[in-house]
C-alpha cells in the first residue's frame, strides 16, 4: 500500500469520525445510534495500516488473497449493522402504531366534546 | 348489551356508503364505527355523511392496526360486543344474528364467520389451498374444527377485545390463523359459525395487495411464534 493510498483512507476514517462528532454536538444523531458509525469511522482509520494486521492474520486463518479478509471483515460489519438497524425500526414500528391509533382515538374524542359543547 | 360494528376501511369510497347502508337497514340497534386506515379518498367523508362514528387514523397502519384500534375504542366506550367485518361489501350483515347465536348457544369468547361453512362463496385455487392448509393447522392446534380462519367477519365478547386492544396482543398484518391459536393458547374458546359472503364487488380488500408468496412465509413464522408465546393467568 503507497503513502498516498494510507493517508486518503485515514483522511476518510477521520473525516466521517467528524462528520458524526459534528452530527452529535448538533443534537442531530442520538448517542445510542452514533456509536456503531463512531466504530466504523475508527475501523476506517486504522484500515491505513491494515496491510500490516491483515497479511498476517489472513495467513493465519488460511486465507491465500489477504484482501478477502478485509472484505469479509466488512461483510460482517454491514450485516451487524443491518441487524442492528431491523431492530431499530422493528421498535419504531411499534410505538408508531400505538401512538397514530392514540392520536386517532384522542381526535374522535375531541370531535365529539366538540359537538357537545355546541348542541 | 351494547354492541359494536367495526369495519376498517382504507380507500374503499366505492362501497363504504353502500355497505354501511345495508348494516343500518339490518342491525339499527348497532353502533358503528369506521376506522379510516390513513385513505387518500373519500372514504371518512363518506361514512360521516351516513351518520356512522369514524375514526381517522393519520397514516395507512394496516388492517389488524385498524381492527385493534376499534378495539380500543369499544374498552374506552365500554361496549359489550365487537363485531368486526370488511368495508368491501364481502360480508352479508344478515349473518350477523348467526354470530350473536353461536356465541350464546356455544358461550364462546370469539365466534368467526366461516363462508364455508354455508357454501356460497367461492374463491381461487390459490386462496383455497392457502386457507385449507392454515385451517389444517388451526385444527389440530386447537382441537376446533375451524373452516375459515381467515374469515373478518367475527365476533369478540368484551374479555376477547380487552385482551387483543393490548399492545402486540394483535397483530399489525395478519390476524389471521395464528390468532385463533394465540386465543386458544390464552384460554379463550373459540367457535365458528356460517356465514354468506358475497364475492368481492368492486374494491380490492386488505388482503389482496399482498403478495402471496410473502403472506405464507409470514403466516408460517406467526404459527411458529404461537408456540413460544407464554401463557398468561387469566
Amino acid at each position: 500500500m503507497n503513502l498516498t493510498l494510507r493517508i486518503l483512507i485515514f483522511l476518510s476514517g477521520l473525516s466521517l469520525f467528524l462528520i458524526i462528532f459534528r452530527l452529535l454536538r448538533r443534537r442531530r444523531f442520538r448517542e445510542e445510534l452514533s456509536i456503531l458509525w463512531l466504530l466504523i469511522s475508527i475501523t476506517l482509520g486504522l484500515g491505513s495500516v491494515a496491510d500490516l494486521v491483515i497479511d498476517p492474520l489472513a495467513f493465519m486463518l488460511g486465507i491465500s488473497y489477504p484482501p478477502a479478509l478485509i472484505f469479509l471483515i466488512f461483510f460482517f460489519i454491514v450485516v451487524l449493522t443491518m441487524f442492528y438497524f431491523s431492530i431499530v425500526v422493528s421498535d419504531l414500528k411499534s410505538r408508531n402504531k400505538e401512538l397514530s391509533q392514540k392520536v386517532a382515538l384522542m381526535e374522535y374524542k375531541i370531535r365529539e366534546l366538540k359537538e357537545r359543547i355546541k348542541g | 348489551m351494547s354492541h359494536l360494528i367495526v369495519i376498517p376501511a382504507y380507500n374503499e369510497e366505492a362501497m363504504i356508503g353502500e355497505v354501511l347502508g345495508e348494516i343500518m337497514e339490518r342491525e339499527p340497534g348497532m353502533d358503528i364505527l369506521v376506522v379510516n386506515d390513513g385513505s387518500t379518498d373519500r372514504t371518512s367523508e363518506i361514512a360521516m355523511l351516513a351518520g356512522v362514528k369514524v375514526i381517522d387514523i393519520p397514516y395507512n397502519i394496516g388492517y389488524g392496526g385498524a381492527i385493534q384500534t376499534g378495539f380500543r375504542f369499544a374498552v374506552d366506550y365500554d361496549y359489550d360486543y365487537v363485531i368486526t367485518m370488511d368495508a368491501d361489501g364481502q360480508h352479508d350483515p344478515e349473518s350477523i344474528r348467526n354470530l350473536i347465536d353461536t356465541m350464546e348457544r356455544e358461550g364462546a369468547d370469539v365466534v368467526i364467520g366461516s363462508r364455508f361453512l354455508e357454501g356460497t362463496y367461492r374463491m381461487g385455487f390459490a386462496r383455497r389451498m392457502g386457507s385449507w392448509l392454515f385451517s389444517w393447522v388451526a385444527n389440530i392446534y386447537t382441537g376446533v374444527k375451524i373452516t375459515d380462519p381467515t374469515s373478518g367477519f367475527q365476533i369478540y365478547n368484551k374479555r376477547a377485545f380487552s385482551y387483543l386492544s393490548i399492545g402486540d396482543n394483535y397483530p399489525l398484518d395478519y390476524p389471521d390463523v395464528n390468532i385463533i391459536m394465540a386465543l386458544h393458547k390464552m384460554r379463550f374458546k373459540v367457535a365458528e359459525a356460517p356465514v354468506r359472503m358475497i364475492e368481492k364487488r368492486n374494491s380490492k380488500s386488505m388482503h389482496a395487495g399482498l403478495r402471496p408468496l410473502v403472506y405464507v412465509i409470514r403466516m408460517v413464522l406467526a404459527i411458529i411464534m404461537v408456540f413460544f408465546y407464554r401463557e398468561e393467568c387469566k
